[in-house]
């Protein structure tokens, strides 16, 4: 019904492997843009851009990086929270030591330090693989977190050995620090994350993305018919590393305002591998349904006894909270192993055959 | 995808409801703790705070007639949902209690925007007591400075602190930090050898590496800022380690009943600097018992009552009662609002009289603040754990404020500056 796709003849190659082959995908994603870029920031309030738009892009941003490495070229990492805290850190340096510098090309260069760093931690990955790699990536989230602790120079020598966003603006629009409005910084997340997504979508359908997918089906295949694994590896490194490294700068510049070292540490790496595996490995669009149920929803849940008038504790209500946010997600996994964006694939091919399936 | 258009709409009308619910009363949010890995220390606390407002609410009707609406906003000590309790009760509240100090440092840059007062008793950045810096924020009655400054007092109370060696445990976290450049300043003039050692947060529970060190380098005290496990892992290590309890002092928040409850007599001699001590027989006390605890309105109970965290929970809401009855004697309205809040904070005067008519007397020094005084400086005693509570075992004692009123205004500057433009009030004196 919705989804018919009678009438829509490919005539040419090009036309048949085009990103959206069925016209309904292409109407569908312009009315979550069209929601994204001007419903949203036209209705929400403070409370809703700070709690749930700006985190939800931005851990959805973090998975993508992930979803690159470890979805499409199949390196488990433990690292994901230190690669962040690189970009955070170089993006603090950066804007500390050239104040004149714009704050947005900033948050895209700090990307590239971690693409450095990445890198580093990932030439074990041509020795080593699967548990041992991920092992390897732990010792670098071990590793940096203690740098960001003991290295003063990488936080100004702070006395409290956090940094904290100063005012930044653009043209005399304040774009980061207390002084910058929601929208603003909402924008400038929503632009970001929406730019790296097309980049994305298009490394990971053209040469490039075969590679990686190759490499992580089978290794040994992949090198016999002449794809050189260490260009492999180390590029699914320095673009997942990249992504995830410009989250970080996002994730403390455009919305904690301030961070200490052990925000970094492996309880972020674990939540945002969990949204990369609930969304779906290998997906591009699963990073975001994934960040909408780990992030979003726990929100939401914490506002529906209020909203309905039902006096219970705020413990109660975060005791609840984890039962049911757990509770979903063991569900999810069960319904679909392969992650919610496997779950709408299903769904979207059983609207396409409706009402006549096999 | 479709799912997110859903749920974000379904958040827009939920947020608008959510706010729209409260306004009744002066609603005073708590970003309280009471789940996660430090709520064993933090519930306590929270009862003691909680259950003064409720005795206010019950036995006067609130502040000058208004009801407080107390509400508490569970964090789990997690920064994230810190912020997101602010965002969520920011519109109404009249004050933030931040309740952490990576909150607290999230926050801070955004009361000068949002224009709500932070209060931060006896937490939060040392400097903040410059009150020309950091007009919304108050850490009375005491900052960690002044408790680093009152401990070493008291040690060359103990005898000449030159050639001693001070180890000094800390977490290492921004909260464990504070104090350090305030010893290191008096390492010289007092001659002492400051020892710092930190202790991770992954390691809160297994601190033998650090007391290895101890042992090795065998300090003449321990003074420790821990909070959480740590307290509790330190003292029993100290306990094996057979480290002399007597020379082992801890901050405020190092000295809550549960942790030595669990060695008992062989912590015998630990101490812990107080801004606060709990008079079980005051009158303050038995109000609460009367019209909170016998209505059965509390979440606390006979143990946890007796101890010094739930006294300074108390202590904590009187101070909180008192900006709000000073606000409104000056402006002569019930509904105070955020900045009339910040004027009755800024303009307290706890004196012995004052702390006697509200029952009080002995449960905090008197202090008062000022505009360019957001801290106070009550000072406060030393306590010492005699096997089964914490006795006072000083005279009250004063930090010297003068050794680093100069360390303060530099750092306030320095933070002026890095988050500029930065506004400083100019106008008042002194």
């Amino acid at each position: 019904m919705l989804y018919r796709t009678a009438g829509q003849f490919k005539t040419s190659y090009q036309a048949d492997q085009a990103l959206f082959p069925v016209r309904q995908d292409a109407v569908l994603l312009a009315v979550i843009l069209a929601f994204a870029y001007v419903i949203f920031p036209l209705t929400a309030s403070e409370f809703t851009f700070q709690t749930l738009l700006i985190p939800i892009l931005i851990y959805s941003l973090a998975a993508l990086g992930l979803n690159i490495l470890t979805g499409f070229a199949g390196q488990l990492s433990l690292g994901t929270a230190a690669f962040m805290g690189v970009g955070a850190y170089a993006c603090y340096k950066m804007i500390t030591l050239m104040p004149w510098m714009n704050p947005i090309l900033a948050i895209l260069f700090s990307g590239v330090f971690s693409a450095g760093v990445g890198v580093a931690f990932g030439i074990p990955s041509l020795r080593i693989k699967g548990f041992y790699l991920a092992i390897a990536t732990l010792a670098a989230q071990f590793f940096l977190v203690w740098l960001f602790e003991k290295w003063a120079w990488l936080y100004n020598y702070n006395a409290s050995g956090a940094i904290q966003v100063p005012n930044l603006d653009i043209f005399g629009i304040y774009v980061a620090g207390p002084l910058a409005s929601s929208i603003t910084q909402y924008y400038v997340v929503l632009g970001i994350v929406t730019l790296l997504t097309v980049i994305c979508i298009n490394l990971t359908r053209g040469n490039l993305g075969r590679t990686w997918k190759a490499t992580r089906d089978m290794d040994i295949a992949a090198e016999l018919i002449g794809i050189n694994l260490m260009k492999s590896k180390l590029t699914a490194f320095a673009v997942s590393s990249y992504i995830v490294g410009v989250a970080g700068a996002l994730f403390v510049f455009m919305w904690r305002g301030a961070a200490e070292p052990n925000l970094f540490d492996i309880p972020l790496s674990f939540q945002i591998l969990f949204i990369a595996i609930i969304g779906g490995l290998g997906s591009v669009m699963g990073n975001y349904l994934g960040a909408i149920l780990i992030v979003g929803l726990p929100v939401l849940l914490n506002l529906v006894p209020e909203t309905l008038g039902i006096p219970i504790k705020s413990a109660t209500v975060e005791h609840l909270n984890i039962m049911i946010v757990g509770s979903l997600i063991v569900f999810f996994l069960i319904v679909e192993p392969h992650g919610l964006a496997q779950l709408w694939r299903l769904i979207r091919e059983k609207l396409i055959i409706w009402p006549f399936p096999h | 995808m479709k799912n997110f258009a859903k749920l974000a709409a379904a958040a827009a009308v939920a947020s608008i409801t959510a706010g729209a619910a409260l306004a009744e009363g002066l609603y005073t949010p708590n970003l309280a703790y009471r789940t996660g890995p430090f709520a064993a220390t933090g519930i306590p606390l929270m009862n003691g705070q909680k259950d003064y407002i409720e005795m206010l609410n019950a036995r006067d009707g609130g502040v000058g007639g208004v009801k407080i609406e107390f509400e508490e906003c569970e964090t789990g000590y997690s920064t994230q949902k810190g912020v997101e309790c602010y965002e969520k009760t920011k519109g109404e509240a009249i004050v933030t209690q931040p309740w952490s100090t990576g909150i607290t440092l999230q926050v801070l840059p955004k009361t000068n925007v949002d224009m709500i007062p932070i209060l931060a008793p006896g937490y939060g950045f040392s400097p903040m007591m410059d009150g020309k810096t950091f007009q919304w924020a108050f850490n009375v009655p005491s900052g960690y400075w002044d408790g680093a400054s009152m401990i070493l007092q008291y040690l060359q109370g103990q005898g000449d602190l030159k050639g001693k060696k001070i180890a000094f445990l800390h977490l290492d976290h921004p909260y464990g930090k504070e104090p350090l450049p305030l010893l290191e300043a008096n390492a010289d003039t007092m001659g002492y050898e400051l020892l710092p050692i930190p202790v991770g947060l992954k390691e809160m529970q297994n601190q033998s590496a650090q007391w290895l060190q101890i042992r090795r380098a065998r300090p003449d005290y321990v003074v420790m800022w821990g909070w959480g496990a740590m307290n509790a892992g330190a003292i029993t290590e100290a306990v094996k380690t057979k480290y002399p309890m007597e020379n082992m002092i801890g901050v405020w928040w190092s000295g809550h009943d549960a942790d030595l409850r669990l060695v008992g007599d062989k912590g015998k001699g630990y101490k812990s600097i107080s801004w606060s001590f709990p008079e079980l027989e005051s009158q303050a006390m038995a109000d609460i018992k009367k019209h909170v605890v016998d209505t059965g309105k509390t979440l606390s109970n006979e143990e946890e009552m007796q101890g010094v965290f739930y006294g300074r929970g108390v202590v904590m809401s009187m101070i909180l009662a008192e900006g709000i009855k000073v606000a409104q004697e000056k402006y002569g309205v019930g509904e105070i609002n955020a900045e009339q809040l910040r004027w009755g904070l800024e303009n307290l005067n706890i004196t012995e009289e004052r702390l006697a008519e509200l029952g009080m007397s002995g449960m905090v020094a008197p202090f008062s603040t000022s505009c360019s005084n957001h801290t106070g400086h009550s000072g406060g005693w030393m306590l010492e754990w005699d096997g089964t509570k914490f006795v006072k075992v000083s005279d009250h004692l004063s930090p010297d404020t003068s050794g680093y009123a100069d360390l303060a205004a530099t750092k306030a500057a320095e933070y002026a500056e890095a988050n500029a433009p930065w506004p400083v009030n100019d106008s008042c004196g002194g």
